[in-house]
């Protein structure tokens, strides 16, 4: 297996002559040593298990019929039987397709517009108006999904504000809040609204932290402003660019549940219904039972794990850094 | 404002650097109005909310619409009744308190974790760290997560909302770069030498060096319980008293009435509570975050390079 990169650098720092004495202490000598160390992991531990090791392992319901009211070693195996169940079920298709959709909408939008934001502030010179900018720009990432969706139905809504100029205008009221055709764009636009800034932040860093003395060099040799982006700024954050892809890749399932949930009454459940609004409407609050909602999940879960691997390798190939190293 | 833009067209002249072209006419003024539209987007609405929550009904009726910009006349009754110790402050009470025991419960798990794994050499010390690592790599679901809460009985509890978001891995593993990276490893070792333990180390020495990012993660943390939803939708829907979020949803985004509140009391003359106190619990929800975020601001650009990107 490999190790993460976060813990690759710093073991290499450490001096070689503290481990090699570690190694030659006997378990006990060591516990005796570091008993506190442990002690104070151990609550955060305790955390994982209850809460992420112990539901991930309840996932094997998902190859059980599992009923609730048996215990547990009463219930049986029954193979893959809630997966086939799962995709032949008519609501899980349109539900990993619009899952799909926002994704990929987000994916193609999002990233460009959080660079092109990033790169503009980057080139204001005044460095007050820039820090005004960036604190607006950044403060909606902060904002819960509630709130989000109730500014836009506030604005945008059919009695919103904008509806309220255009009427006074002679125009008609927007729909575009209760409007299923439209939902994609919307979706986009909250996502953008709210996490545009997020990622403006991380690329601006990565901007930072490029070489000021290669711009000067470039303007010497007479590249111009166009130029000296296309070799020397997009070449500094393209390991930033590629590490924010693989987990967006990796998380290409995971578009959330409440923007969709908040907005299911307007919209109508066919276009929100994504594959969290699913496994909670069909199964945790709905009909179909645990079984069927952990292989949705499992389904998920497994897809996501596999995409991050697989994008991450994809990365290394290309002479990437990736999330994690090899060791 | 003259006296201050002077000075600001001043400094631009001097920072741009000397190799630095110009931009044309074209590209600057595209360059402000998309930056200028951009930032209206987010002030505009957010301003509309403000000022209709402080509109009186007459203000509000004659401009139509449930949003304005400029209220004709000022009134704080929606701000009254939001504070008059019905089911709107009780759930304001609850989020604060949820919120303040959430994240001290999240930073004993993180400080303790992240100082607990920053010394490479120690006892368990990789495998632990992996058992941290993996949970970037995988979700549990929702469904499993539910039936642990369940078999906890914890489903209708208010603890469902804090402990199983207790610990983010990722915060985690900032702290600990930050504990291994920035502080000094012969300040550790001094205090060593002197005699301290790991706790006294912890609390006397890498603790006070790590005050801003330990502001930062709390805060994140209390930015997280604040703004929490979903939790309160999947693990407590049967509580009268509910986190404000869902109070917001209930007001604002469906026709259910506002949880916990007796028949009439927000319904007193209208059908609906008004535009005025809708936006006033909207503003209600915005002031924590807006007075935590200077903060967050301040320091979050250094967290983020020294966790997520440096590694």
């Amino acid at each position: 297996m490999a190790a993460l990169q976060t813990s690759a650098p710093p073991a290499a720092e450490k001096p070689a002559k503290r481990t090699s004495l570690r190694r030659r202490r006997s378990i006990g000598q060591r516990l005796r040593h570091d008993w506190p160390l442990l002690l104070m992991t151990l609550p955060a531990l305790a955390q994982l298990a209850v809460f992420f090791y112990w539901p991930s392992s309840w996932n094997i319901i998902a190859f059980m019929d599992y009923k609730t009211y048996r215990p547990f070693w009463e219930n049986q195996f029954v193979g893959v039987d809630w997966f086939l169940r799962l995709f032949d079920n008519p609501y899980f298709l349109p539900a990993l397709l619009n899952t799909l959709k926002y994704s990929f909408a987000n994916l193609l939008f999002l990233f460009p517009l959080s660079i092109v934001l990033a790169l503009l502030m980057h080139s204001v010179v005044s460095t007050k108006l820039r820090s005004v900018f960036q604190s607006i720009v950044y403060l909606p990432y902060f904002f819960s999904w509630v709130l989000v969706v109730t500014v836009f139905v506030q604005v945008l809504g059919s009695d919103g504000l904008v509806s309220n100029w255009l009427l006074g205008f002679g125009g008609e009221r927007l729909d575009i809040m209760s409007d299923p055709s439209t939902f994609t764009f919307l979706a986009w636009l909250q996502w953008a609204w709210k996490d545009a800034g997020w990622g403006m932040i991380i690329f601006l860093a990565a901007l930072a932290s490029i070489n000021p003395s290669l711009y000067e060099a470039a303007a010497v040799d007479g590249a111009n402003r166009w130029r000296r982006m296309w070799h020397i700024t997009l070449p500094g954050i393209r390991p930033v660019i590629v590490l924010l892809l693989i987990l967006h890749i990796g998380g290409i399932l995971n578009v959330g549940f409440e923007q969709y949930q908040l907005q299911r009454d307007a919209i109508g459940y066919q276009t929100t219904e994504v594959l969290d609004t699913f496994v909670y409407y069909r199964s945790v609050i709905g009909t179909e039972g645990p079984s069927f909602g952990t292989a949705a999940g499992l389904f998920k879960g497994v897809i996501g794990l596999v995409l991050v691997l697989v994008a991450n390798n994809v990365a290394h190939r290309l002479g990437e850094q990736g999330i994690y190293q090899k060791s | 404002m003259t006296a201050t833009d002077i000075p600001l067209k001043k400094r631009r002249k001097n920072t741009r650097p000397a190799w630095d072209e110009e931009p044309t006419w074209f590209g600057k003024i595209a360059k402000a109005l998309f930056l200028v539209c951009y930032a209206a987007a987010i002030v505009i609405p957010i301003w509309a909310v403000v000022a209709t929550s402080f509109a009186s009904e007459d203000a509000l009726a004659k401009a139509g619409g449930n949003l304005l910009l400029i209220p004709s006349e000022v009134s704080v009754k929606a701000y009254q009744s939001i504070f008059d110790g019905g089911a709107l402050t009780r759930s304001l009470l609850l989020t604060i308190g949820l919120t303040a025991l959430g994240t001290a419960i999240s930073m004993v798990l993180t400080i303790g974790a992240a100082y607990g794994l920053s010394r490479t050499g120690s006892l368990f010390h990789r495998p632990l760290l992996m058992l941290v690592l993996f949970t970037f790599l995988f979700a549990p679901g929702m469904y499993p997560s539910y039936l642990v809460v369940q078999k906890l009985g914890l489903l209708d509890s208010y603890w469902s909302l804090i402990l199983p978001m207790a610990l983010n891995a990722f915060n985690l593993i900032v702290l600990r770069s930050f504990f291994m990276n920035s502080v000094p490893n012969e300040l550790i070792d001094a205090a060593k030498m002197d005699g301290a333990g790991e706790f006294r180390t912890l609390f006397k020495v890498v603790l006070p060096m790590s005050k801003a990012i330990l502001a930062v993660i709390a805060l994140f943390y209390a930015v997280g319980y604040w703004n929490m939803y979903f939790q309160a939708v999947l693990y407590t829907p049967g509580l009268e008293t509910q986190p404000i979020q869902v109070v917001l949803q209930r007001m604002l985004l469906s026709t259910q009435g506002i949880p916990g509140a007796d028949v009439g009391q927000y319904q007193a003359a209208e059908a609906a509570p008004t535009a005025a106190l809708k936006m006033a619990v909207v503003v209600c929800t915005i002031v924590p975050i807006v007075i935590m975020y200077p903060f967050i601001q301040k320091h979050f650009t250094k967290a983020i390079i020294t966790g997520a990107i440096k590694g």
